[in-house]
């Protein structure tokens, strides 16, 4: 080992050079990838799936989108229950005490229930005085009157029948929820409600997180990711759509969530599915921080003394010397 | 391309052709570039040419 002291001069005396054009390299490198790139693009062009939005939801699966909107009203949808950062009615994931969810709180407030169907109808009800007279019977009743309709309701959605569009029940007490959910229904299908629930103000809009929430909540939108494999368990971080191949670099990422313990009920540790994204955001950290301490890691820094690949690359340069004469120091792992 | 793709199923391991071949195309890149020689043969290893 050469002392640390000396200059670079003297550092390097003695050691084999090679004259090697880096830049000549990287031009050649930017060159060949771009070529390759838009001969590609223009081959193959690029995904282009439709935008998936409320409208198009309740155009291809009223039903879904009817009771979605009822289960918003009843709270019991995945939004309503979620806890940060949208409300508190759930815990939101943790790990021992490491909880991010509730260290930032209700940073983007949301009330499902007045978000996507309450709040639409009121804007929607100027123009329409049955809709009108509907919601305020809703409002004015209590809560234990509104919980035994939805009740009744949720439970006759499952034989609705759907005709042009049009969600029926069976002629039932649901009190003013049919007139509520048509209307809600109508508006979304005309495309409404994709623009009343993205007004934030702005002459551009780019927040969507209320109609993806929204959308979440019901099962046509999960539907069809999960066709495309793009959902948690299908490693869909690492999919695209149709034939493209997809981001094949987050495959440690999307791994950890087909595996013991985070697809566990019980886990390992307090880790388990219910944590799962918490808990693998830990991991993915550790391991990152594993890697950028790799020189300082004893073991794990010897791996290339035994697994001496970087020989085969610069197999010249460790090849036996004809003359002693020219015994150079290789360089020190 | 648009049309969906098909997908090979291993145990927990779900993956799609299209990157099945774009790893396997990195996995042969590796290993071409492991054997393939550096585009100074003519040149000595301290630069000189022979």
């Amino acid at each position: 080992m050469k002392s640390m002291g000396a200059t670079q001069e003297e550092y390097y005396r003695g050691v084999r050079m090679i004259r090697y054009d880096l830049v000549k390299e990287l031009a050649i490198a930017l060159g060949a990838a771009g070529l390759l790139g838009l001969v590609l693009a223009a081959a193959f062009s690029s995904p282009d799936v439709p935008q998936v939005t409320i409208a198009t939801w309740a155009q291809s699966d009223p039903l879904d989108f009817v009771t979605t909107a009822a289960d918003e009203l009843a709270g019991s949808t995945t939004s309503a229950g979620y806890g940060n950062p949208y409300n508190t009615a759930g815990e939101g994931q943790s790990w021992g005490p490491i909880g991010p969810q509730k260290w930032f709180g209700t940073r983007i407030p949301i009330d499902s229930a007045n978000a996507f169907v309450i709040q639409p109808l009121q804007r929607a009800s100027f123009s329409n005085a049955n809709l009108a007279s509907a919601l305020k019977t809703w409002q004015d009743s209590d809560a234990d009157q509104q919980g035994k309709w939805l009740d009744a309701y949720s439970k006759a959605l499952p034989d609705a029948t759907v005709t042009d569009g049009n969600v029926a029940v069976v002629a039932g007490d649901y009190g003013p929820l049919p007139v509520m959910m048509a209307n809600l229904l109508g508006i979304a299908q005309a495309g409404a409600l994709d623009g009343l629930l993205v007004s934030g103000g702005h002459f551009y809009q780019t927040d969507y997180t209320q109609p993806l929430l929204f959308m979440g909540d019901g099962g046509y939108l999960s539907g069809l990711a999960d066709q495309a494999h793009l959902t948690g368990s299908q490693w869909g971080m690492m999919n695209e759509t149709g034939s493209y191949p997809g981001q094949t670099w987050l495959w440690l990422y999307t791994m950890w969530y087909q595996v013991f313990p985070f697809t566990s009920d019980d886990g390992f540790l307090g880790l388990n599915a219910g944590n799962a994204d918490l808990g693998i955001i830990i991991l993915m950290t550790l391991l990152t921080t594993a890697l950028a301490l790799v020189p300082f890691i004893p073991g794990l820094r010897d791996v290339p003394r035994w697994l001496p690949i970087h020989r085969l690359i610069w197999r010249r340069y460790y090849a036996p010397r004809r003359s002693s004469a020219s015994r150079i120091e290789a360089p020190q792992l | 391309m648009d049309t969906p793709t098909t997908y090979f199923h291993w145990g927990f391991i779900l993956i799609s052709t299209p990157n099945l071949l774009v790893i396997a195309g990195m996995v042969v890149l590796f290993a071409i570039a492991l054997v393939a020689p550096f585009p100074h043969a003519e040149a000595d290893d301290d630069g000189r040419r022979n």
